[in-house]
């Protein structure tokens, strides 16, 4: 954004010409700056939220015109925001120096932090309070949602196929990023290019489409018709008899089948990353094993291995987070059924089909939950690779 | 490093106040106190003048679009009225946001009668009765139409396209060819036929409930289709409006026949397996494979749309359809389900008075009659206009149907209609629940 082209922080030239006896370091409030940032803050904001109002109410002052709407909302809204900044430096020099140069980062931090929190913290809080609400979000029903969700199977059934998600995509993700990044590594320039390209290509599917097209390897036909599912006609070349996949639920089968799906999508995004990491190994610590006399295996575990660890754990965390919001592919093959709900889904389908807003809040305060510790000690782990540098 | 929790406890604390400050309140739990519609008792012409421009809101795009564009437009001519159709995926979200927000167009064209009493409930739509002829109305349309947009007394929507499920397809040629009756007048003497055609080595009928999240509900018609014949349309009624719980003896007992009929040994090709993995726009494949792997599909007219295109371009010689027939001992008429596009308004004025007037009436259609897939629900409605003879044949079967009733699941709450009750039929039709645990399941998830 125009952030950068505010006029500089502080002016103490200005107030240095005038005799100042009392301190050098800083110098007094300005009360006239500070009154008129303030007002130029507030009437810059009044107009350029009632300019976006103006668009979408009275289209026809623009002539109706979509370019032209689209234009000046290109230059109200960054120009405003560039007039918005200057008013709030303006206003901030006003303080005493000492006060504005401790308030100047926080003040240019204010819009961002304000949009976390409108669109992060007051849905997050929102949501927390209407999962003690009843399910049109009008009375209060204490832990009635929490006592439902509890007490349903279903619920139970979901967070266990969750953790299995948990437990195996990201973990499979990572193995097979990782092994096609090394074997990738080995191969001729071009090889490497070609086959990195294709293994990335997945991840430019969306979910709905991935699904679509597994949904075509683990089609089932009418036994002894001709299978157009992949799997099912590899069983019946094979001589077995078709199965519908999805149905499956022992061991969680049809779960797993749809996890395959994900780990097809991601293995391109781990590959990337890790194939960088690996690059960016320094060749004289590989140089150094080999003149040692190690042997390729013993190289890349003891050398190359210690020195991706870091980029494997934030793709591992990255992919965990994704497994644990994982919504697309179940709704759209099996939307549950046969035992494959999971969290993301289950808390839709209490929302928009049951239309049960306080149960499908409590859902996501315990998915919420979930998720906490792996984003806090995510946190703190990239806290501390900043530390390490 | 530094750590300074002190500050980071006061931002984190600031944020959480401020957040806590904008959230923690309830809503509001009647937030559209007045706004169009409602008033008036009879509205006559010259009240409000119009503005010349009406605004149309429905769920159809692409071909039905041009099609129903087609029929407006000499309306549009004569009339000196712009009508402006705007097409909506997501029309039952849409048409909620929009009134909500107080953008509702002039008029809204309901696929489903549920989203529009929730809105006829808050006073947002005008009935019929202030502008339109309700005798006349009725006295065309298809009996039992208008009873389905009835909300309290009053009807809130008027038909401008129909769908009929309660249709029964069979491969002509193979079908005759092999001497099979094409007018069972009972379902027990299409049983008859249906163990004839097992006995010539294949299965009687094709079925498929796939289609993705909404797997089940082709189950949930064979219910709907069941329940009126067995017991009548006043329990049917009833059940769709919960009148009577889900699980009343009558609903389980139904859920027994249709299993009787689905998972009897060898009826329907491949089994409960096939039905739940082959997508329902399939369902009539195996009937003009070479040979016949089966012989009947029951399923709506638009089942025609998935058919493939050799025997599309000779419809009428490969494609025989008649109704699915009453049940002995049940229910004497012969009752049709289906569906249809409630056009409802909520701009009361000269022109949109007239653009219903136009869309409701027996006129309306002729265009997109002609392109297809479109029935009138209108009796009177000129029959030669329909391109081909099988259209003909289902809006005779339509048109000369005793009870016309409304696709129940397209009535009952979306938590049912939309959920419970798709899932619920795809449980029983596997096994994994008997008829008793999924009524209890579906009645004990009803929304109070």
């Amino acid at each position: 954004m125009a952030v950068v082209t505010t006029t500089p922080s502080t002016s103490p030239g200005a107030a240095a010409a005038a005799p100042e006896p009392e301190r050098r370091a800083g110098s007094p409030a300005r009360p006239v700056r500070l009154l008129i940032g303030a007002v130029g803050m507030v009437v810059t904001a009044w107009l350029v939220c009632n300019i976006f109002l103006a668009f979408a109410y009275y289209p026809q002052w623009f002539a109706g015109s979509g370019i032209l709407i689209g234009l000046l909302g290109l230059i109200v809204g960054i120009g405003g925001s560039v007039v918005f900044f200057y008013f709030l430096n303006l206003c901030i020099e006003g303080f005493p120096s000492r006060f504005s140069e401790g308030l100047i980062p926080y003040a240019f931090l204010l819009p961002g932090f304000s949009l976390i929190a409108i669109l992060l913290l007051y849905p997050t809080v929102q949501t927390i309070v209407y999962s003690f609400a009843n399910k049109d979000s009008t009375a209060w029903v204490g832990l009635e949602n929490y006592q439902a969700i509890f007490g349903d199977a279903g619920f139970w059934s979901a967070l266990l196929n969750n953790l299995l998600w948990i437990l195996i995509v990201p973990i499979l993700t990572v193995a097979f990023g990782l092994a096609v990044a090394v074997l990738a590594d080995k191969l001729s320039a071009t090889g490497e290019r070609i086959a990195k390209s294709f293994i990335f290509l997945p991840m430019s599917i969306s979910f709905v489409g991935a699904a679509t097209i597994w949904g075509l390897i683990y089609a089932y036909n009418t036994p002894g018709s001709p299978q157009t599912g992949l799997l099912n006609a590899i069983v019946v070349a094979l001589g077995g008899e078709p199965h519908a996949w999805y149905q499956i639920d022992t061991a969680r089968l049809n779960s797993l089948l749809l996890m395959v799906i994900l780990i097809w999508l991601q293995t391109g995004f781990a590959m990337v990353l890790l194939s960088s990491a690996i690059k960016g190994v320094p060749e004289d610590t590989i140089e150094a094993g080999r003149m040692d006399g190690a042997s390729e295996g013993r190289i890349f575990w003891q050398i190359v291995f210690p020195q991706v660890r870091p980029t494997m754990l934030a793709v591992f965390i990255t992919v965990l987070i994704l497994v644990l919001k994982v919504f697309d592919i179940i709704y759209v093959t099996t939307n549950g059924r046969d035992s494959t709900d999971v969290i993301a889904n289950l808390f839709f389908r209490k929302l928009f089909v049951e239309q049960q807003a306080g149960q499908a809040s409590a859902v996501v305060v315990v998915l919420l939950i979930l998720v906490l510790p792996i984003l806090v000690y995510q946190v703190r782990s990239f806290r501390q690779q900043e530390a390490n540098r | 490093m530094i750590r300074r929790p002190g500050r980071r406890t006061v931002l984190a604390g600031a944020a959480a106040t401020a957040a806590a400050g904008l959230s923690g309140c309830l809503q509001n739990p009647d937030p559209n106190n007045g706004g169009g519609g409602g008033g008036a008792q009879k509205y006559t012409e010259g009240d409000t003048p119009g503005t010349g421009t009406v605004t149309i809101l429905g769920a159809f795009g692409g071909q039905e679009q041009s099609a129903f564009e087609e029929s407006l437009a000499d309306f549009q001519s004569e009339h000196d009225i712009t009508i402006q159709y705007t097409p909506d995926q997501d029309f039952t979200t849409t048409i909620q946001q929009r009134v909500g927000a107080g953008d509702a167009p002039d008029i809204a064209l309901f696929p489903q009668p549920g989203g529009m009493f929730d809105l006829a409930a808050q006073g947002h739509i005008t009935p019929i009765d202030v502008y339109l002829d309700y005798d006349a109305l009725a006295g065309t349309l298809i009996p039992g139409f208008l009873d389905s947009a009835r909300l309290q007394g009053r009807v809130y929507g008027a038909p401008m396209r129909m769908a009929c499920k309660s249709l029964i397809w069979y491969p002509k040629k193979a079908y005759e060819a092999a001497g099979y009756p094409n007018d069972p007048a009972t379902m027990q003497e299409l049983y008859a036929i249906a163990d004839q055609i097992k006995g010539s080595g294949i299965a009687p009928w094709s079925d498929a409930w796939g289609a993705d999240q909404a797997t089940g509900w082709v189950g949930t018609d064979w219910i709907e289709e069941f329940m009126l014949r067995v017991h009548g349309p006043e329990i049917y009624d009833d059940w769709i409006y919960h009148r009577m719980p889900f699980n009343a003896p009558e609903v389980v007992e139904v859920f027994g026949l249709v299993g009787e009929l689905l998972k009897g040994e060898g009826n329907v090709l491949g089994g409960t397996a096939t039905i739940l993995n082959t997508p329902f726009s399939e369902a009539p494949l195996p009937l003009f494979a070479e040979p016949p792997q089966a012989m009947y599909v029951r399923q709506g007219n638009f089942v025609t749309g998935f058919l493939p295109a050799d025997i599309l371009e000779n419809l009428d010689e490969e494609v025989g359809v008649f109704a699915m027939p009453t049940w002995e001992g049940g229910f004497e008429g012969q009752p049709i389900l289906g569906g249809g596009d409630l056009a409802a308004l909520f701009t009361l004025n000269d022109d949109t008075v007239e653009v219903m007037k136009f869309l409701t009436s027996p006129e309306f259609g002729g265009p997109w009659a002609q392109a297809g897939g479109w029935l009138s629900p209108h009796k009177t409605f000129d029959a030669s206009q329909y391109a081909d003879e099988t259209t003909r044949r289902v809006f005779d079967i339509a048109a000369n149907a005793q009870v016309f009733r409304y696709d129940g699941s397209d009535v009952m709450p979306n938590a049912v209609g939309g959920g419970s009750f798709w899932t619920g039929m795809v449980e029983w039709l596997q096994g994994a629940k008997d008829a008793q645990t999924v009524c209890d399941e579906i009645e004990a998830g009803w929304p109070s």
